[in-house]
């Protein structure tokens, strides 16, 4: 059992992990907290799903590329000119806010379904040591785990991955030495959009995408990349991993209806142990 | 002698109510190190600012190369061949030497790019002793180099520097100043620093004195004496 409930936690963190990704990667560039990104990702759920019987790659294609189409033409029309102007995290709290709610009603105006399940391949049945479970759930995992080496690497080597350190590191600089800030700023609010969307299709398919659920990737993410560090993304996966583990465990032993409670108090208790997460971060919010 | 390839002229900038730039001239030659020297919140850091677009400027003109460029965005300055080396925060501090300087050359052809590197490490052995380290931490000499030669690596026609021997021991300033010499018959760029250490007068072709944001004086060096820089900052 316990290793069931490990596993089982490991799979919740690595999916949770993507818009938490989502969010490290926006907060971390633009210095801007989005709390929309998990209700754009799940409208790209939703807009999969409803592509799915004509074709899976091209629906899950449209799903994701449409968020980072979005996210990527939001920054420069309303979020770039706001933090030019000295907003502050209050009031960015309440403008992503704001978005999640018109993307939510969109959602709910646009498809005729409030909750949906998105049929994807399951991909057999995996047993790894003992404990058996559907291959799509330790693909999920992978997956996760995989988008955050590609994004380490991507900064690494290249040279956009280079350019989006260095305006993470020091804007001014950044836009003195001849880096085009506003293109990196759309790039950065475009990936965590798709990575929202990312985690919705997953979580999709595993569980089932409603109205609120995009509210639960987002708002749940942000905690999570918070408790991380936010805007490290070391720490906002090692995080997403614990606190799927938590949620998973405090299921089995004490039933559903505790798993909040268990797990938000824990998230309380680390931030005032850690308020700079558990990695710590280079901004504060 | 030829048009200057900078010209600043009737710049006024405020923050508030308070005029940091009174209309002020300023200007600078090919080729040419240029100071500005002067008395803390004369307007030094402004006029730098505005010049790399970092700031914007309400009133007056800036010309470079011939080309009207004070409603320019910081990018397009950029490419046309202006750099600014901010005082403060100016490297990226969670990269590597070497990273810092591979991205500040961003608009450099690869082949230009090693180039530059190789360049910036021949003035600087020292950075490429230093070339894995993480930028925050070498020492605050080091760091200073590493400031010019991010400004060298992005291969600008002129840098701006503002305040390079702030904080630095006298027997690094002098060679800080001896490097700039070196730069500037290598590769033929104009450089303008604002300064408050009197050893500027060792190197610069020519001073404008700045005091509350109005320009006092602009002459050659050799014209100038000590006690009128001195003057300057005592407000005499």
């Amino acid at each position: 059992m316990i290793l069931n409930g490990v596993i089982t936690g490991l799979i919740m963190g690595g999916i949770l992990s993507l818009p938490v990704l989502g969010v490290a990667v926006i907060y971390g560039i633009t210095g801007i907290p989005n709390f929309a990104i998990g209700v754009i990702g799940v409208f790209g759920g939703f807009l999969t799903w409803y592509f799915l019987s004509y074709n899976l790659g091209m629906a899950i294609l449209i799903g994701i590329g449409s968020c980072f189409a979005i996210g990527y033409i939001l920054q420069p029309i309303l979020l770039t000119p706001i933090s030019e102007r000295g907003g502050d995290s209050t009031l960015f709290f309440i403008i992503t806010v704001s978005l999640g709610f018109i993307f939510e009603g969109l959602t709910r105006a646009i498809f005729p379904r409030p909750s949906i399940s998105l049929a994807l391949p399951r991909m057999g049945r995996l047993s790894i040591a003992g404990v058996t479970a559907e291959g799509f759930k330790f693909f999920a995992l992978l997956f996760a785990l995989g988008t955050l080496v590609i994004i380490r690497m991507l900064e690494e080597h290249t040279e956009a991955g280079k350019s989006w350190l260095a305006t993470s590191q020091n804007l001014k600089l950044a836009k003195l030495i001849g880096i085009n800030t506003n293109h990196v700023f759309s790039i950065a609010s475009g990936m965590g959009c798709a990575l929202g969307c990312v985690g919705a299709i997953f979580w999709g398919s595993l569980y089932n995408l409603n109205l609120m659920s995009g509210w639960d990737l987002g708002f749940l993410g942000f905690i999570i990349a918070v408790v991380g560090g936010i805007g490290n993304i070391w720490g906002g996966m090692i995080s997403a991993l614990i606190i799927g583990m938590v949620m998973s465990f405090s299921g089995y032993l004490l039933g559903g209806m505790w798993q909040s409670v268990i797990l938000y108090a824990i998230v309380i208790l680390v931030l005032i142990i850690a308020p700079r997460g558990i990695l710590g971060s280079e901004r504060s919010l | 002698m030829a048009e200057p390839i900078l010209r600043v002229s009737g710049l006024t900038v405020r923050y508030g109510m308070i005029s940091a730039l009174k209309g002020i001239g300023f200007y600078a030659y090919d080729n040419e190190i240029v100071g500005i020297v002067g008395p803390n919140g004369a307007g030094k850091t402004t006029l730098l600012e505005s010049i790399a677009g970092s700031i914007d400027a309400k009133e007056g003109h800036i010309n470079f190369l011939n080309k009207r460029i004070d409603r320019l965005p910081i990018l397009k300055r950029r490419k046309l061949g202006i750099m600014l080396v901010p005082q403060e925060g100016n490297v990226f501090p969670m990269m590597s030497v070497k990273k810092n300087l591979e991205v500040s050359a961003i608009l450099n052809s690869d082949r230009e790019k090693k180039k530059l590197i190789s360049y910036v490490y021949e003035l600087f052995p020292i950075l490429l002793e230093r070339r894995k380290q993480i930028a925050n931490t070498l020492s605050g000499g080091e760091q200073k180099m590493l400031a010019i030669g991010i400004g060298l690596a992005s291969n600008a026609k002129i840098m701006l520097i503002d305040e390079p021997s702030i904080g630095l021991a006298p027997k690094l300033v002098t060679k800080l100043f001896e490097t700039l010499k070196k730069i500037r018959e290598d590769t033929n760029k104009t450089i303008v620093l604002s300064e408050q250490n009197i050893k500027v007068l060792n190197i610069a072709d020519r001073l404008f004195g700045l005091e509350a944001g109005e320009i006092r004086f602009c002459e050659k060096t050799e014209n100038i004496s000590k006690e009128v820089v001195k003057d300057l900052y005592l407000g005499g």
